[in-house]
């Protein structure tokens, strides 16, 4: 199979450079917490403009990029965004760039498949890096800079079934295992949280939330935006879309000035309920992967697996119950 | 605040004046700073008093009235009441004028003391203390700042002549914050911050910087200032969660409901 050695990995990235733009997400917390999700839908970006004597300009799609370093999570998560953005509606302005972008992950996990993403190198230790291409295009450009990759057989110590031996780094933290963990059962997630609606948890974190919008920001899966549109001095009309937050007052504020929520609890609740009820009700599963970004970055110390613990306890009780 | 349905006249130029009371100035400065912009702005607008800026000294009434400052001198105090009834639409511009901001830290008690010390018990001064535009007359709108960012004050101009009553930023410096890729001063350096309760479109140009956001910008609407002082009392001592809370907002009603709320 196709394996990268490490010492390879910085030349092909300078090799990559001298064509293209890089971008390298590194951890899940540097950038601010940002994640791969602005390079492909910012935070905020202009759509078109148009005066009143000219036609309606649309925003141009950038060069092509090669965007770096996306973990486990994150590749998963970028699958599921790429799902969203494409149903039932088709995101012209998310699709083209992410048509101009080839996507490389890199994880240490013990993985069977390449969960998303262009190419996903794989740290197998022993200095070495085995390469899933997963699409067309991460195989074009594998076999454009094929002199930093060879064919090696990683399966050298298989054993009876033919696994290799893959020496267990796995680079995920204790509360992302547990918290993908739940994950895997998100029907029960989806009854529980729909369920836990008058749960008094909501009351505390009603009063706790800050209502920042932090936790939405970082979520490489949250895609709420809102519009704005603005005629600028030199009469261009521009038409610009915002990242949102559930969180935030104006979410559900609606012309006349009526909020269907009308408090931090309903819109922390909604929060929950699209990330774990509405998700699993339209694409089949919660709105998470597990990347720890907002129990890491909440400053109000709000930590959701801890919620979902009480949660699922409480309602397993009433299950047992009833 | 009050948001008038009279707002300006799109087939003229509407009159503007731009007046100051006491602060430092910096905002106005941050007008001239416009450059470009402000000669973009200056074919829109028909700017007819501005002290700091121009010769050009026409007396009321006038469309929009800009006031930078906050009045401490009684005839400071009837000018503002004066300017109120001659203008279609006054804004605030920056945080002296919206919050009281610097010049309102001290009270009365605080200053004599000072006073003595600087110019001897023979001086008598005239001075109040600063609050609030909006403690004095309604104000339609305040940009905040301190100082103001330029890119507001050319938002809220283009939102006016559009015809649009200028809206609030409805979500937090966080937001900014992110964008720029600071690391959480909050959640991860543990240190006071007034970020989250604060309104955003400043660019985080505090914390970017290396300072913490002391809330220049105005409290974000419907902002959960009661949890924030509870998370900041973990990680500073009261009184330091104290000063951040006073440094802009000593004399805001969001803050004064708030130490009501404590007694």
């Amino acid at each position: 199979m196709l394996i990268i050695k490490t010492e390879k990995i910085d030349e092909f990235l300078e090799e990559l450079k001298t064509n293209f733009s890089v971008f390298n997400i590194g951890g899940s917390l540097s950038d601010g917490g940002m994640s791969f999700k602005k390079y492909f839908f910012p935070p905020v970006e202009k759509i078109f403009s148009k005066t009143s004597t000219s036609n309606v300009e649309v925003m141009k799609a950038p060069k092509k990029f090669i965007l770096l370093g996306l973990d486990l999570p994150d590749l998963e998560a970028l699958t599921y965004l790429d799902e969203i953005m494409q149903n039932p509606n088709e995101d012209f302005f998310y699709l083209q760039k992410r048509k101009q972008s080839v996507v490389i992950g890199l994880t240490a996990e013990n993985i069977d498949t390449a969960p998303g993403g262009d190419i996903v190198f794989q740290d197998v230790g022993e200095t070495k890096y085995r390469v899933w291409e997963n699409t067309a295009k991460g195989k074009k450009l594998i076999k454009k800079y094929k002199r930093f990759f060879e064919e090696s057989d990683i399966n050298a110590g298989a054993d009876s079934d033919g696994a290799p031996q893959i020496p267990n780094n796995e680079s995920l933290g204790e509360w992302s295992r547990s918290m993908r963990e739940l994950l895997l059962d998100s029907e029960f997630l989806a009854k529980a949280v729909e369920w836990s609606r008058d749960h008094p948890i909501w009351d505390e974190l009603g009063k706790k939330c800050l209502g920042c919008g932090i936790c939405t920001y970082v979520c490489p899966l949250c895609h709420c935006f809102s519009i704005e549109d603005s005629v600028g001095l030199d009469d261009k009309c521009s038409r610009c879309r915002k990242w949102d937050a559930c969180t935030l007052p104006d979410f559900a504020k609606i012309a006349g000035g009526h909020n269907f929520r009308p408090s931090i609890k309903e819109r922390y609740y909604d929060w929950f309920y699209h990330k774990f009820v509405r998700g699993y009700n339209e694409y089949g599963k919660s709105q998470c992967v597990g990347c720890e970004r907002c129990k890491e970055l909440c400053p109000a110390g709000i930590d959701i697996y801890e919620i979902l613990s009480v949660i699922l306890k409480d309602y397993k009780k009433t299950l047992a119950e009833s | 605040m009050r948001l008038k349905k009279t707002m300006i006249d799109k087939n003229k130029k509407p009159r503007v004046a731009i007046y100051d009371f006491t602060d430092c100035e910096g905002c106005e400065v941050k007008l001239v700073s416009l450059r470009e912009r402000l000669l973009a702005l200056e074919k829109k607008i028909d700017i007819v008093n501005w002290r700091l800026g121009q010769e050009r000294f026409e007396s009321g009434p006038y469309d929009i009235t800009i006031i930078e400052g906050t009045p401490i001198h009684h005839h400071e105090i009837s000018l503002l009441k004066e300017l109120r009834e001659n203008s279609k639409i006054l804004v605030a511009l920056g945080a002296c004028a919206a919050l009281a901001g610097i010049p309102g830290i001290m009270p009365e008690k605080d200053r004599k003391v000072w006073y003595e010390k600087i110019y001897s018990s023979q001086y008598h001064p005239a001075g109040v203390d600063a609050v609030p535009l909006s403690a004095y007359v309604d104000v339609d709108f305040a940009i905040h700042g301190c100082p103001v960012d330029e890119d507001e004050v050319v938002r809220v101009f283009e939102e006016l002549l559009a015809g649009k009553t200028p809206s609030y930023r409805g979500f937090s410096v966080c937001f900014d914050c992110k964008q720029a890729g600071n690391p959480c001063r909050i959640a991860e350096e543990k240190k006071p911050c007034l970020g989250p309760i604060t309104q955003g479109g400043c660019k985080a140009v505090c914390v970017s910087g290396g300072s913490p956001c002391y809330g220049c910008f105005g409290i974000r609407e419907e902002a959960n200032i009661p949890s924030l002082v509870k998370i900041l009392e973990k990680i500073a001592d009261p009184k330091t969660v104290e000063r951040y809370l006073t440094m802009f907002h000593n004399r805001t009603k969001e803050i004064l409901e708030l130490k009501d709320n404590e007694k």
